[in-house]
């Protein structure tokens, strides 16, 4: 450590008419180590990707407002029948014209409820907890992509602007019995959007 | 590593380099591992900025207008309840009374703050009912005001703003669940207490964090304020 401070303090004297600012500009890698041409772009490549995906990601999760499981909504799973509870009675409330909130519970192994219908254009806010394991929804087709832990609830929130059917799944691996034909791959539901002359019947039956 | 080159002004040149490149190195690693340091330790705690409160119009116990950019530079503590909730209704006034007796021995530090009631059965509770019902509850006039509105307005407000789900059954009565909600001076939701009713202590805990967030974010303060909401340093329960 102490040789090489002694050196580069020799330096500018040594340098005489080449001044050492200057000699800066020589690369490195070139005096010290040779690397193939093609392979050093290849590393600036995959080190400059590293850095997009990381900033991507960064940038993404802030902006969507992604947040990991924390305190700020927790749940004990035990107390999801509760009388006020609104888990005890899952499925879609209208909170104001063409706004919605869903209550969902995923359990082994279906969706609470595994059945849903929307006028379209309606603005859904999503909340899902477990009872007992891991889940996850996948809501096909939306931005809706969530875990479904036990003693969290996640919330996300979607808008239908088109008509239709929007399959649900549960994608996080969550068992099943030997032998019988249940378990995670059972475990689905179906959003239908519908059209806005449907809605009109719906509202006014 | 090794340097090729014979040249002792070469040589030391490229060191000279390396020293440079490490010296930026270190002094971007600084912020990086401060920003670190932050986001893992959480130093200061905020409460989340949930989104923007609904703007109303509305009426209250004397028949006068209450609109939201009244109730603007001031914190607000909302509940949502009727005058005729009894059991099994939850009712969330006896938490707001304990608010209010807080709010009495509690040092605001000359931040306003105000205390707002909406029932949700304005049908029922005119202006005059709404006045008997303060007095009920031992009602501070200048601190809490008791207002309603149109049902469709109040839907809008409460159902779309506030998030709260409420339906009158056939026979009149509302259903709905308790729901205690924190505004602050820039008409920011800061929190919905909606599984069940908070104890009063964690009210008191979020307007004392509200409090210093007001106090203290300004300068750089405010940039470490934000980073805190950025990183999520959320006071847990």
């Amino acid at each position: 450590m102490s040789d090489q401070t002694h050196e580069t303090e020799h330096s500018p004297k040594t340098g005489g008419h080449s001044v050492d600012p200057q000699l800066t500009d020589d690369p490195m890698q070139e005096a010290s180590l040779h690397v193939e041409k093609w392979e050093g772009i290849w590393i600036r490549v995959s080190v400059g990707m590293t850095v997009v995906f990381i900033a991507a990601i960064t940038l993404a999760a802030l902006s969507f407002g992604i947040s990991v499981p924390g305190a700020t909504a927790r749940i004990n799973p035990a107390t999801l029948n509760d009388p006020g509870s609104p888990f005890a009675t899952p499925g879609l409330r209208e909170l104001a014209p063409g706004k919605y909130e869903a209550y969902m519970v995923a359990q082994t192994w279906n969706f609470l409820p595994d059945k849903l219908e929307v006028p379209v254009g309606a603005e859904v806010t999503f909340y899902i907890t477990a009872r007992d394991v891991v889940h996850g929804i996948k809501i096909a087709g939306t931005n809706v992509n969530m875990m479904a832990l036990p003693g969290q609830v996640s919330t996300l929130r979607a808008t239908f602007d088109t008509p239709g059917t929007y399959n649900y799944i549960c994608h996080e691996y969550c068992g099943y019995v030997a032998g019988a034909p249940i378990g995670h791959h059972t475990m689905y539901g179906q959003i239908t959007v519908l059209p806005a002359d449907e809605t009109a019947q719906v509202t006014t039956e | 590593m090794s340097v090729t080159s014979t040249y002792p002004e070469q040589r030391s040149a490229g060191q000279n380099n390396r020293k440079l490149i490490l010296l930026w190195l270190g002094l971007l690693a600084i912020p990086l591992v401060a920003v670190i340091l932050f986001a893992v330790f959480q130093p200061v705690k905020v409460v989340p900025r949930i989104g923007l409160a609904p703007g109303f119009i509305f009426t209250d116990q004397n028949g006068a207008r209450l609109t939201n950019e009244d109730l603007r530079g001031k914190v607000v503590i909302y509940n949502f309840t009727t005058t005729s909730c009894t059991a099994p209704c939850v009712d969330s006034a006896p938490t707001m009374q304990g608010v209010q007796a807080l709010l009495a021995r509690l040092d605001t530090e000359g931040i306003p703050v105000k205390m707002v009631t909406i029932s949700l059965d304005p049908e029922r509770d005119a202006p005059q009912r709404l006045g008997e019902y303060a007095q009920r509850l031992g009602a501070d006039p200048a601190l809490w005001h008791f207002v309603t509105g149109a049902p469709e307005r109040l839907k809008q407000v409460v159902g779309g703003g506030f998030g709260l789900y409420y339906k009158q059954e056939d026979d009149g009565v509302f259903e709905f669940d308790p729901m205690i909600a924190l505004v602050d001076g820039n008409g920011i939701l800061r929190a919905q207490y909606k599984r069940g009713l908070p104890d009063v202590d964690f009210v008191a805990r979020d307007l004392g964090l509200i409090f210093d967030e007001v106090r203290n974010s300004t300068g750089a303060g405010g940039l470490v304020y934000e980073a805190a909401h950025l990183f999520a340093c959320y006071a847990t329960y």
